[in-house]
């Protein structure tokens, strides 16, 4: 525990020196807010009832959260390529906590981002719950979703021996995963083939909590089948994370 | 000369990467206390014994043990008494010196008090006082190798591993990290294990030298005994002709300890009781074989003559 939380803080620290970092962050998810929200508003205000930002602003979440998990694998990669990793290797740490301080320190991260989303989300019209159990259970909700693919960031991270190896595969983690799922727009309106390949996705999931919980929109999927699927899936990933970093690290 | 109680103690380590046997059968024994370098070209298998001693690869056959712990066995155990630096400056560069010292130290769970009380001192003794508050980045290359020594003995390790700790470093850089070396000496029970490419490193340093070829330990030695084993003093001559006689001629003369020969470089390595009064002989012999001497030198033998010795190979060529 004693080597997660340094290794976190190690990491947080870097995070509040790289101004480009910490500032792009806030930045991109307030433009992201603003300009996507807002523009999608426009479009879609008529058909959706006007009410268009607190539907995209749990979508917008989920991905700031994957971009998230992906820079979160570049911490790690680029602490094995520079060899840093050898330094945690060779001290009396599990080797888990390796793992965990970097899935707490971009899960940390990811929630930053999303405290600002929701702020700016809330003055571009989003109606937040004002439930604090609402909030809680979101809460609980992105922190399984951030740190599930942050995990997963992570196993690529430890495999590939390279930056451009890296963004080949996890490219796959981004995008794809946001469109395949419930992000952008209402599983109601998807055809049957799309509407199966969103509900294996467990961003759907994510998204589909968080709309209920914190913004309290009427779920498709009830809250508890949403938290299952998400506990599911972090603890597959973290285990998938540390049988990866086991590998290469022998 | 093993005992339980050893710094180091290796027996029949090997390790094999696909097809390539990076250690072959190393045994290896460094008492406690001792510096101990190990002398061998890159690919002599050195990095990776390091790496099997400091817990971080697992040894494919042979048993290591560190401090009296098993390296596989018993790895928390190890690494808790050991401090390591790596061949490759390995630093983040967005953290201070302050920062990479204090890190390093609260993985080992050492309290705050303590890694104060620590920083300060090692600090002084590498003398960065003044530059503990930059980002690591701004560091010069020798600075970063005084930083890692510094963090390496955070934890008050009792055993160091320094791999390569002075490559690409200048001169002067070199003379000033063998001296925070030789500062490390005098703490008690600190017993260290570097190794290094450099002749004049392991003579400068060591204690103990071992020298390492195509993954095995082929010599262990203070540099004295090795040094004296090839004789007094030590002929080379080059030159051309037909060399092979002459090398098995002069193997039989009663006052020659041990014969190096590379025929590719034209060279010969002659260890004699006496330089300077056998010279003759050793110049009559020759164009009595028809061997045409280009240059002829005595020396005191040194440790890369040792390393000829058993290797076959001067250190340089790789």
């Amino acid at each position: 525990m004693d080597a997660t939380l340094t290794i976190w803080s190690k990491h947080m620290l870097k995070f509040w020196r790289n101004r480009e970092e910490s500032l792009g962050l806030a930045l991109q998810s307030l433009l992201w807010v603003v300009l996507f929200g807002v523009g999608m508003r426009a479009m879609l205000g008529e058909l959706t009832g006007g009410d268009y930002m607190s539907f995209v602003v749990p979508g917008i979440i989920a991905l700031s959260a994957l971009s998230g998990a992906v820079a979160g694998g570049t911490v790690l990669l680029d602490e094995r390529l520079r060899g840093i990793v050898k330094e945690y290797l060779a001290a009396p740490i599990p080797r888990l906590s390796i793992l965990l301080g970097n899935a707490a320190s971009t899960t940390t991260k990811a929630l930053l981002q999303a405290l600002i989303i929701l702020i700016v989300g809330a003055a571009m019209g989003a109606r937040l719950t004002l439930n604090p159990l609402g909030w809680l259970g979101a809460f609980v909700l992105m922190v399984l979703f951030s740190l599930g693919f942050a995990a997963l960031a992570l196993a690529v991270a430890a495999r590939t021996s390279s930056m451009m190896g890296y963004h080949g595969l996890i490219f796959l983690l981004n995008l794809p995963v946001l469109f395949a799922s419930n992000a952008l727009y209402p599983l109601a309106v998807l055809p049957t083939w799309m509407q199966v390949v969103t509900l294996l996705n467990p961003t759907t999931y994510a998204i589909d909590g968080l709309r209920g919980a914190a913004f309290g929109a009427d779920g498709t999927i009830p809250y508890w089948i949403c938290l299952l699927v998400l506990l599911a899936f972090t603890s597959l990933s973290v285990w998938l994370a540390l049988i990866a970093f086991r590998k290469v690290t022998r | 000369m093993s005992q339980p109680t050893d710094a180091i103690r290796a027996r029949g380590l090997v390790k094999r990467y696909g097809e390539v046997t990076a250690v072959d059968g190393l045994d290896l024994g460094v008492a406690r206390g001792v510096i101990c370098a190990l002398l061998g070209p890159n690919g002599a298998g050195k990095t990776t014994t390091i790496n099997i001693l400091t817990t971080l690869t697992r040894p494919d056959a042979g048993t290591a043990s560190v401090a009296g712990f098993d390296v596989v066995k018993q790895a928390n155990e190890v690494r808790q008494r050991i401090g390591v630096t790596f061949q490759d400056i390995v630093l983040d560069p967005d953290l201070t010196g302050r920062q990479v010292l204090d890190v390093h130290a609260r993985l080992y769970r050492i309290g705050r008090e303590e890694r104060k009380r620590r920083m300060a001192e090692l600090v002084a003794l590498v003398q960065l006082e003044g530059a503990l508050d930059r980002l690591v980045k701004t560091y010069s290359g020798g600075m970063k190798r005084r930083l890692e020594l510094a963090r390496g003995l955070m934890t008050s390790p009792e055993v160091l591993f320094l791999d390569e700790p002075t490559q690409g470093l200048d001169p002067q850089n070199r003379v000033g990290i063998w001296e925070y070396i030789r500062d490390l000496r005098a703490r008690q029970g600190l017993s260290l294990l570097l190794t290094t490419h450099y002749m004049d490193e392991a003579e400068a340093l060591a204690d103990q030298v071992g020298i390492v070829d195509q993954g095995r330990l082929v010599a262990q030695g203070t540099p004295q005994s090795l040094v004296a084993e090839l004789g007094a003093d030590v002929i080379r001559i080059a030159g051309s002709g037909d060399s092979s006689h002459l090398v098995a001629q002069l193997g039989d003369l009663p006052f020659v300890d041990k014969v190096s020969h590379r025929p590719e470089a034209g060279l010969i390595q002659i260890g004699v009781d006496n330089g300077s009064r056998r010279l003759a002989e050793v110049v009559t012999l020759a164009s009595g074989n028809g061997y045409l001497i280009e240059d002829i030198a005595v020396a005191r033998p040194s440790l890369g003559d040792v390393f000829l010795k058993y290797t076959g190979r001067a250190l340089r060529d790789e």
